[in-house]
């Protein structure tokens, strides 16, 4: 084990963000699932959410009993003050995705950030893929993200991020006044991986520096510590050749982190090719460490 | 700093200290490949982004920290953010050669610098496998342990950090000895600045997705003059 000190998620109360009663309601929201194996198939166990969160059914893609679900949050986007949480809990041996049914968008704040913290925790044997859309910050906004995973041993998740420049079409581009975020992925068995930045672009040392000549810049971590390495070494390689395959428009780099796994960064150029680079990382991520094929996630 | 201290320190930074350094570019020799870097003036722009966003709250404020701790003998915290920059450097060629340095570092100064417990004990958590030995806290520790400021051990291993940066390029792109003193010369303002404003009560973060892009990338390189 290394010595990174275990996770804990501060829970705030309401008074404590200066927010009483009504003033609360939908802007302090809470989403908790928790999914266990039944029969084969992986169920929703409990679910318990608060505005602006509403919790659908999970969905089922193919007859692997993988629960497909998404977060949905009908208000728009967040707003300053806003802190909305996530708690996901995955019994031993349950396989889930989940995704968003639109990009996260972060409006304009003067003062205070908008927050979503989520708390992950994949159980023995169990498959976690995070695919969410990216988060757009509008100019001016404040937005801090924090993903904690702890997985347990046997657990894989996969994990995909990604931060836009802002709403592009419009020419709105790394306009923010900050921007946090912090994943951290911690395995039982030892090994971690943490990426955590910090933009202020109004300060020296919070610029976005070179990487404003691009528009997206995405993450993806695949971490789990029962794969055997010869796996991480085919993913390794496909994934590499990949990122190879839109010169100019996609620049990415993989490699393996210190946790069990692989780490891989990109920039893109334009939304499309980000989707095609993710659909075909996905697909060899599936492929290669459980065997499935690619499955449609029906929003477009 | 007295005379005494400014020497004791000068040596572990100086490019005569046998730290193997010459051996790693930090992505920069892929980043020359894919034609980022092809001359100067790119290098100054690509050193510049790598000193400040990514390195001046990551292994800049370890390296203050970890001087603070050599400082006054106390190793948990140097220990815990050499833990956390082992989980944040995500390319297994940079993290393992931060860690070589960084024990090459820490190997000579147990050997030499007798009176300093902190810096046996360091040696010997890296050696029982409690402590990856990263170059930002091993250079740090025995800075502070030689009586060097958290500031003054900033501004040297980022300064050990340009010119090994300034010395790669020299070798893969057309730079010669003044235009890359030039560029150090460029850097210097920034390094002060990162020295004197580099928090350590906040958090490690990093942004250099370009650099980080580049150095993960090395690992898949047809032909490498360096290891990193």
């Amino acid at each position: 084990m290394n010595g990174i000190p275990p996770l804990v998620t501060r829970k705030r109360s309401r008074t404590r963000l200066g927010l009483d009663g009504i003033e609360a309601v939908g802007r302090v929201g809470a989403l908790r699932l928790a999914y266990g194996v039944r029969d084969g198939r992986t169920i929703l166990t409990r679910s318990y959410c608060t505005t602006p969160w509403h919790v659908l059914p999970p969905a089922y893609l193919d007859d692997t009993g993988a629960a497909y679900m998404q977060l949905v949050n009908p208000s728009g986007g967040l707003v300053g003050g806003d802190r909305l949480s996530i708690e996901l809990n995955l019994d031993k041996g349950a396989h889930v995705l989940i995704s968003t049914p639109s990009a996260n968008r972060v409006y304009r704040s003067e003062e205070k950030p908008s927050e979503q913290i989520v708390t992950i925790t994949v159980g023995s044997g169990a498959i976690l893929e995070w695919l969410p859309e990216q988060t757009i910050p509008f100019a001016g906004s404040r937005f801090r993200q924090i993903i904690r995973v702890q997985l347990e041993p046997g657990a894989t998740i996969m994990l995909w991020d990604v931060i836009a420049a802002g709403r592009i079409a419009r020419g709105e581009r790394w306009a923010f006044a900050a921007l946090e975020n912090d994943v951290h992925i911690t395995t039982t068995s030892g090994g971690a991986l943490l990426e955590r930045y910090r933009l202020d672009p109004s300060t020296d040392l919070g610029q976005v520096g070179l990487a404003e000549a691009w528009n997206y810049v995405a993450s993806l971590y695949v971490v789990g510590d029962s794969i055997a390495p010869e796996v991480w070494n085919r993913l390794e390689s496909k994934a590499a050749s990949l990122l190879d395959e839109r010169p100019g428009q996609v620049l990415g780099g993989v490699s393996t982190p210190a946790a069990p796994g692989l780490a891989v960064k990109l920039l893109a150029k334009a939304a499309p090719d980000l989707n095609r680079i993710f659909d075909a990382l996905w697909t060899a991520v599936r492929l290669e460490l459980w065997n499935l094929p690619a499955v449609s996630l029906r929003k477009y | 700093m007295n005379t005494r201290a400014l020497l004791e320190g000068l040596r572990f930074i100086d490019a005569f200290f046998p730290s193997g350094g010459y051996a790693f570019s930090s992505g920069l020799e892929a980043a020359v490949q894919g034609g980022a870097v092809r001359d100067s003036e790119q290098l100054a722009r690509y050193g510049e982004d790598l000193l400040r966003g990514g390195m001046s709250r990551r292994e800049a404020l370890a390296a203050k920290s970890a001087s603070r701790a050599g400082s006054i003998g106390s190793l948990p915290a140097a220990i815990r953010l050499d833990h956390e920059l082992d989980a944040m450097k995500l390319s297994r060629e940079s993290r393992l050669a931060s860690r070589q340095m960084g024990r090459q570092v820490i190997k000579i100064a147990a050997d030499q610098l007798l009176g300093q417990a902190i810096v046996h004990d360091y040696q010997e958590a890296i050696e029982a496998n409690r402590a990856p030995g990263h170059l930002a806290v091993g250079l740090g520790l025995t800075l502070g342990a030689c009586g060097w400021s958290g500031r003054e051990t900033v501004a040297a291993f980022l300064y050990q950090t340009a010119v090994g940066l300034v010395s790669a390029a020299m070798r893969l792109c057309s730079i010669g000895q003044r235009e890359g003193q030039r560029v150090l010369g460029q850097w210097l303002p920034l390094i002060d600045r990162i020295s004197r404003e580099i928090d350590i009560k906040t958090p490690m973060s990093s942004w250099s997705p370009l650099q980080d892009i580049y150095a993960m990338r090395h690992g898949q390189l047809e032909w490498r003059l360096f290891r990193s």
